[in-house]
Order: structure tokens, then C-alpha cells, then sequence
């Protein structure tokens, strides 16, 4: 026949119709089992993730024994040989990556993983901020008093997990400031409280160290606590 | 007087390393694949309240996607054997149908982005959405840049008749767009089926 063309040898290994059917077949069928397994809950979770890797593994094979028609090229064998590094880089970038991810997750997430691992593990301070935990509980309450133009006791000697409690008797509401002067400095990242008249205010002593404090209108009304490590 | 339609020795081994050429070119571009699914597979249950996949993904029409390709890369080898055998009607018929498949699964997959970003979960709502969108955008491209070539390459067939060079393209193309199913299977195991799972 004189319009016959020659057959380029690109990908050269070409298959016939019934390997291309069976390929097809094969091919339905390692879909649709995993399908029909996962939507009918067969197995347990884990057992159900495996069952449909292999299936999908299964597959890749099918496809590319069946379509790509890999395997049947002559030697030397440097598509497959080619395949083989790419698989290779390939699982080092998937196992690598889920692998790290999930060890870096204690340092890299939500909020809520945060909390998992602050119970888990007994951390009492996330980010200057009382976690609500401290090893062994919390500690002893300290109460001072801020009434006729003084903190009573004005110095109070503490430890990490102990909770100092300002009581204000006196009128009107006072603002309590860290450190000296009006600048705002905090204690462990909180800012000082505003305390109504009559009411009092909770700080948890989770950093160890001397403070001072005083309110931001009378600087004269001012204390002290100190805080060590059991 | 007919000759032997044996390829000439350079001519084979040009072909030869035509076809280890594009197999570089898919092995990176599976590379490139593997790393959207690094990042899928990391950030899948960083949703920021979001929904989350099982609540999305919508099994069946995943599953009537994949057996759209699947089947399409099966007329595609047809029309392989078809082309092989130099019958231009049948390589017509076969990718012809090859197209149309291609083009269903298309619509089907902007079908479900548009869904999506209908009810306000696009690609801005949170990582795993990103990733999401990338991974399964980037291989809908690679499957919108397969119908153009499809297309190109059959109006060349239709009007030039086969020749060894369109041949030789068709032949690169069943690759790709076998190579687009096999990834296809990933997205579908990974992305979908384990939804529901993990």
C-alpha cells in the first residue's frame, strides 16, 4: 500500500487490542473495588488507608504495563531505569515531608494542637501567657490590698504557680502598671489590670523575678512581689 | 516497489531519543506533581474551620471523572493501534472520542471548582484549599493543554492524512495522556477516597 507510513519507534512497544482491553479491565476494576470498599466501610480506618494505596499502586502498575507498555522496551533500559530515580525521589519527597510535618507540628500549628501538647505536657507558659497548667497545680494565693493610698503588704514573696491577688477597697477603679513610670510594661505578656472598686484581680506567677507595680494615677500606691522557682 | 517499513538506523535512533526526551519531560512534570502532593498531603486538615474535604468532595462525581479518563485513555491506545496500522478514519474515531472524554472531564472538574467557590470555599479560604486548588488546577491545565494538542494534531491528520511525523506526535501524546491518568489516580486515591478516610 502506498500510503502506509513508517511506524516511528517513539515509545515503540505498542500492545494489541486484547492487552489493551485487558489493561482497561484491570483498570475498572482497581477502581472500582477500592470505591465500593471505602463507600461500604469494610475494614477498620487504618486497614481501609492501605487497601486503597495498594489499589491505587495496583493501578499506576497497570497503567504502565498495559498503556505506557513499559517493560517491553529493549535494552538498555533507560526509561525504566529513569522511572526507577524518579520513584525513588518521589517517596523521599512524600515519606520526607509527612514525616517532618508531623514531628514539626508541635512547633508550626493551630491553636488547638498547642493545647494538646501544653496538657501532654505540662507546660504552664505558651508565649508569656499562663497555659492554665503548671506542673504538680497551682500554688499558694497571695492577697494585697490597695486602700488608703497603700498596697498591703507591700512586698510579697512567691513562687512560679503561686497567684497574687489585688483586692482594691478603695475608690475609684485602679490601674494597675508594671515597672516604674507610666509606660505600659507587662508581666508575663499581660499588660496590669484594671480593678473596679471593690473588686479584685488574679495574675498567675508564672515568671520568676522581682516586680514592681503601682497605680497609673497615685504612683505613690505601689508594691512589689517577688517571684522564685520551687 | 514496496520497501521494508523497518525505520533506518539513524532514524530509529532518533526516535529513540525523542521519545527518552519527553520521558524526561514527564518524569519531572511528575516531580513537579509530587510536590503538590507533598504540600496536599501536609496541609489537607489545616481548614481553619472550614470545611473539610469529606464535606465537599461529592464520591460519585469523582469517581464518574475518573472513569472518564480512564476510559479515554483506553480509545486513546486504540487509536494508537489504529494509527499504527495507518487507518486514518479509525485514529479519528478513536481520539475523537479520546476529545470528547477529555472535554467531559474538564467540565466536570470546573463544575466542581465553580461549586466550591460558589458557596465561598476558594483558593483563599484557608491552606488546605490552596493546595487543594493547585493540585487538582494544575493537572485540569495539563489536561486542557492535552485537548489543544489533540486538537491540533487531529486537524493536521484530518486534512494532511497520517504521516510519520504526525505519527510520531500522537504517539507522544497517547504518552501524556496516559501519564495524565496515572496521576489522575493519585489525585483520585489521595485527594478524594482518603477524604473520607483520614
Amino acid at each position: 500500500m502506498s500510503n502506509e507510513v513508517r511506524i516511528p519507534k517513539v515509545g515503540s512497544h505498542h500492545g494489541t487490542v486484547a492487552s489493551y482491553v485487558i489493561g482497561f479491565v484491570l483498570s475498572l476494576i482497581f477502581t472500582l473495588v477500592p470505591y465500593y470498599l471505602l463507600v461500604h466501610k469494610t475494614f477498620g480506618k487504618n486497614a481501609l488507608i492501605v487497601t486503597i494505596l495498594v489499589f491505587a499502586v495496583l493501578q499506576m502498575a497497570v497503567q504502565m504495563l498495559f498503556f505506557l507498555h513499559l517493560g517491553r522496551e529493549k535494552k538498555p533500559r533507560f526509561n525504566l531505569a529513569f522511572l526507577g530515580s524518579t520513584v525513588s525521589i518521589i517517596l523521599l519527597i512524600i515519606v520526607g515531608s509527612l514525616w517532618i510535618m508531623s514531628h514539626l507540628y508541635h512547633g508550626m500549628s493551630a491553636m488547638n494542637v498547642t493545647d494538646k501538647v501544653v496538657t501532654d505536657e505540662a507546660i504552664y507558659q505558651v508565649n508569656g501567657v499562663q497555659a492554665g497548667t503548671c506542673p504538680g497545680g497551682t500554688g499558694k494565693n497571695y492577697e494585697v490590698m490597695m486602700m488608703d493610698g497603700r498596697v498591703t503588704p507591700d512586698h510579697i514573696e512567691a513562687h512560679v504557680c503561686d497567684t497574687l491577688i489585688i483586692v482594691n477597697h478603695d475608690s475609684p477603679t485602679r490601674n494597675i502598671i508594671y515597672g516604674s513610670g507610666n509606660n505600659t510594661e507587662t508581666y508575663a505578656g499581660q499588660p496590669g489590670p484594671s480593678i473596679p472598686r471593690g473588686q479584685s484581680a488574679a495574675i498567675s506567677l508564672t515568671e520568676p523575678g522581682t516586680y514592681t507595680f503601682h497605680d497609673k494615677t497615685l504612683s505613690t500606691m505601689s508594691g512589689a512581689f517577688t517571684v522564685t522557682q520551687k | 516497489m514496496e520497501t521494508e517499513h523497518e525505520p533506518k538506523g539513524h532514524e530509529a535512533a532518533s526516535d529513540d531519543r525523542v521519545g527518552f526526551g519527553f520521558w524526561v519531560y514527564l518524569m519531572t512534570d511528575l516531580l513537579m506533581f509530587t510536590v503538590l502532593f507533598a504540600c496536599f498531603a501536609v496541609l489537607r486538615n489545616n481548614t481553619f474551620g472550614g470545611p473539610t474535604g469529606r464535606e465537599l468532595f461529592s464520591l460519585p462525581s469523582a469517581l464518574a471523572e475518573t472513569l472518564i479518563l480512564l476510559t479515554s485513555s483506553f480509545t486513546a491506545g486504540l487509536g494508537m493501534l489504529a494509527a499504527r496500522l495507518g487507518n486514518k478514519r479509525q485514529v479519528l474515531g478513536w481520539f475523537g472520542v479520546t476529545f470528547l472524554l477529555g472535554f467531559v472531564f474538564l467540565v466536570l472538574e470546573l463544575k466542581e471548582f465553580v461549586t466550591f467557590v460558589y458557596d465561598g470555599n476558594t483558593w483563599h479560604s484557608n491552606a488546605s484549599l490552596s493546595s487543594f486548588f493547585t493540585l487538582v488546577g494544575t493537572h485540569g491545565l495539563h489536561i486542557t493543554f492535552g485537548l489543544l494538542w489533540m486538537g491540533v494534531t487531529l486537524a493536521f491528520i484530518w486534512k494532511r492524512g497520517l504521516d510519520s511525523h504526525l505519527v510520531r506526535k500522537l504517539t507522544l501524546l497517547s504518552l501524556f495522556w496516559h501519564f495524565l491518568d496515572i496521576v489522575w489516580i493519585f489525585i483520585f486515591t489521595v485527594v478524594y477516597l482518603m477524604a473520607f478516610l483520614v
